[in-house]
């Protein structure tokens, strides 16, 4: 996973860095971990991990793997597994994710949603027991 | 049959010792061939594709960088263009100790050292550069102020001063992370440093620099004009390496 401690180690594993000096206009896509120090404006996606760096803006709905965030988002995120919002992230627009760490001092302006798939495969889980009961009630019959 | 093109700069008589030793090296290994020499002739895309037409096998630049960005084209050109292209190496004998940065990231040592690597004939396929009709093997840069590159589906913006570096072949990496380029992976690097010591960088095929009045320079050896459109020939030269290349 793409954790806080492996922070320094980020730009070994980028397939693509945005440096803060650079602006990005349009839908970047990506298969490989991104890292984004600069502005961007459009739509950012990666089928890997997203790494937004503290003086980062990104205008722009997001889609992740795991995403450590930093910046400013202004935007819907939608994160397939884990997020992590450092001190100096700030959210304007709605988040869904499957696990969540929030440093104190983040700023979230939206909705927390925890991602959906995972509710209904809890849901399955808990209803196992039940079947296997009522199996175990229509043995014993 | 091998082929030899050496360069202009040759011709120097500080350079003779070092070309006598060459010659009876390439002998004692049973390489010699044919000597053409850049001084002598007018058009060298004709005289390197009359070569290959007449059998030659391999093509071998002795000189430096700016002798293999003018050797290679005419053999890629070749490839590219033939109706039936015939298959045709190239290798580099580098001289001098500078300039030679394309031969180090091939694994190729200097001078009399490189007849022994052309023995072995250890072949990869690598990719080409392309930028607009020109090709080059290593790298292209420019200034980076005011640059726009167009990318599929978005662009990228460089205000700051500095360099933007399009790279196919490098030794080594000055780039973040210390990524080497893989010159047989069918991309070619950006990598965008600004005097702030900020650095980007991304992989792709293909993309345009825009640049108002911002000259290129490729390979260190040719100057062009942007807008330019950038791309790759994937395998596009087949050549003899050394074992000490940066690549696989």
């Amino acid at each position: 996973m793409f954790n806080k401690e492996n922070r320094t180690e980020k730009f070994k594993d980028a397939e693509t860095i945005i440096g803060g000096s650079i602006k990005v206009k349009g839908n970047f896509h990506g298969q490989g971990n991104i890292v984004i120090e600069g502005c961007l404006e459009g739509s950012l996606k990666t089928n890997a991990n997203l790494f937004i760096g503290e003086k980062a803006k990104i205008v722009a709905n997001i889609e992740a793997q795991d995403a450590i965030i930093n910046g400013e988002v202004y935007g819907q995120i939608k994160i397939k597994k884990y997020l992590s919002l450092g001190a100096s992230a700030k959210i304007f627009g709605d988040i869904q994710y499957e696990e969540i760490s929030v440093e104190k001092g983040a700023i979230i302006n939206g909705q927390l949603i925890v991602k959906q798939e995972n509710e209904a495969s809890k849901r399955k889980e808990h209803s196992k027991p039940e079947e296997e009961q009522e199996e175990l009630i229509e043995e014993k019959e | 049959m091998n082929v030899y093109i050496y360069d202009d700069f040759l011709n120097k008589s500080k350079y003779n010792r070092t070309i006598n030793r060459l010659e009876i090296k390439l002998t004692d290994l049973g390489l010699n061939g044919k000597i053409i020499r850049l001084g002598a002739i007018k058009n060298i895309h004709d005289a390197i594709e009359s070569e290959i037409k007449n059998g030659a096998k391999t093509i071998v630049a002795v000189g430096n960088n700016e002798t293999v960005f003018k050797t290679a084209a005419a053999v890629i050109e070749h490839q590219a263009l033939s109706f039936v292209p015939q298959k045709t190496l190239f290798f580099i004998i580098p001289i001098g100790k500078n300039d030679n940065s394309i031969a180090d990231a091939l694994g190729i040592k200097r001078e009399v050292e490189a007849c022994n690597t052309l023995l072995a004939r250890r072949i990869k396929k690598i990719d080409i550069g392309v930028a607009g009709h020109n090709y080059f093997i290593e790298k292209a840069e420019m200034p980076s102020e005011n640059a726009i590159l167009e990318i599929d589906g978005y662009h990228l913006e460089v205000k700051e001063k500095g360099v933007i570096s399009i790279i196919n072949l490098a030794k080594k990496s000055n780039i973040i992370g210390e990524k080497i380029p893989k010159p047989n992976d069918g991309k070619l690097d950006i990598h965008i440093k600004t005097r702030d010591k900020e650095e980007s960088f991304i992989s792709v095929k293909s993309f345009k620099i825009i640049s108002k009045g911002q000259a290129l320079f490729l390979d260190d050896s040719v100057e062009i004009k942007t807008p330019i459109e950038f791309g790759v020939i994937p395998g596009g030269l087949e050549i003899v390496v050394g074992k000490e290349r940066s690549f696989e």
